[in-house]
């Protein structure tokens, strides 16, 4: 009888043990949801550098200044109007900013756009039919591209909450599907 | 898909190539390990784009004065394969012709002060110099040699695995061509 009240109590312990491990890491085990099992198809993991500089301004000349986006991870893809996959792409950009935009439940990344060596005019023609309701920062010298180095066009980096680079997509994917919506929403 | 690179050449000049596309050569190899593919382009198509771009006439006409031909690669394996274009290797016969590099084209551009913004744009269209491809990648862009007048040969090696200790997978393509503009049916 003792024997059994002692084992009882036993399996209590780790059982509350159980929850509040649980309880208290949950919030890491949401950010780490792709720790232990593979990335969505063409997302590679990268090695956590301080994101290079980007301070830019939009279309509407607005100015936009990475470091004020800590706190939160940010979508940074480059693009230009001439690239076949991201003429390809931008569409399903708009389709999965809308999907957040439109449930205030899902926390998704702020989306920045950066396009590389173009004139605002084409950008704004460009965008205005493809996107209209995406803006993007205008590197109009390509300098700030030059900088980060994407390994082609387009290319979107996900910088962490703490400013670090941490993974990259290389090339063009339908940002609507559901693997990398899934993907996008583990970002918190 | 995910090819990365300035894809640009291939989808921006698709309306323009339509009216000689079925008279250009591509030549292609493809194995269960890698597709290679090149994309000849006429001096018209080469305008086109670069036209539409805003480039001046005498940064197309530097581009014109050489043999600019688009390169599509796609590691079909599951291991990184390196694409490196010093280790490319181009000859017509016995002889070897030297690739133009990313250096020849800062020297013609300082000499004709294009912009920053042109001189990105043509960067971005290049094929890059070195890369690694990760598995099912892709990379497209351009390769520049001087004129040529007669069919080449393009020997693509590349290393492979992760710390290139893998065996060099080589790609032979024969009879490439720098094509001049086809003259509209009389």
């Amino acid at each position: 009888m003792r024997r059994r009240y002692r084992t009882d109590k036993i399996n209590y312990s780790i059982f509350l043990l159980a929850f509040l491990l649980a309880t208290l890491l949950s919030p890491l085990l949401a950010s780490q949801a792709y720790a232990n099992e593979p990335l969505p198809k063409g997302i590679i993991k990268l090695n956590g550098k301080i994101a290079p500089p980007l301070i830019l301004n939009d279309m509407d000349e607005k100015r936009f200044d990475l470091t004020k986006s800590r706190g939160h991870w940010v979508f940074v893809h480059f693009w230009a109007t001439w690239c076949g996959p991201c003429r390809r792409e931008m569409p399903t950009i708009q389709s999965m900013s809308e999907k957040f935009g439109n449930n205030p439940q899902k926390t998704a990344p702020e989306i920045v756009l950066i396009n590389t060596a173009e004139s605002e005019d084409t950008v704004f023609n460009f965008l205005g039919i493809v996107a209209p309701d995406l803006n993007s920062l205008l590197d109009t010298d390509g300098l700030v591209t030059e900088v980060w180095q994407p390994r082609g066009l387009p290319a979107t980096f996900f910088v962490s909450p703490d400013g670090k680079l941490r993974y990259l997509a290389l090339g063009d994917r339908d940002w609507n599907h559901a693997e990398y919506i899934k993907f996008l929403e583990s970002l918190k | 898909m995910k090819f990365t690179p300035s894809l640009l050449l291939i989808l921006a000049l698709v309306t323009s190539t339509s009216l000689v596309a079925a008279e250009l050569y591509t030549p292609k190899y493809e194995d269960n390990e890698i597709m290679l593919r090149i994309v000849e382009r006429t001096p018209e198509n080469i305008s086109a784009f670069y036209q539409g771009r805003e480039f001046e006439k005498k940064a197309i006409d530097e581009i014109l004065n050489t043999c600019y031909f688009t390169v599509i690669v796609k590691n079909k394996t599951q291991t990184t394969l390196w694409l490196e274009l010093d280790n490319w290797q181009f000859s017509r016969g016995q002889k070897l012709i030297s690739r133009i590099k990313r250096d020849y084209w800062k020297k013609r551009w300082d000499t004709i002060n294009l912009i920053q913004a042109h001189r990105s744009t043509f960067g971005w269209t290049l094929m890059p110099e070195s890369r690694d491809l990760r598995a099912d990648e892709g990379v497209g862009g351009s390769i520049v040699i001087p004129k040529q007048t007669e069919p080449f040969t393009v020997v693509a090696n590349f290393h492979t695995k992760p710390d290139k200790s893998g065996p060099i997978k080589t790609v032979t393509i024969q009879g490439a061509k720098c094509v001049e503009d086809i003259e509209p049916i009389k």
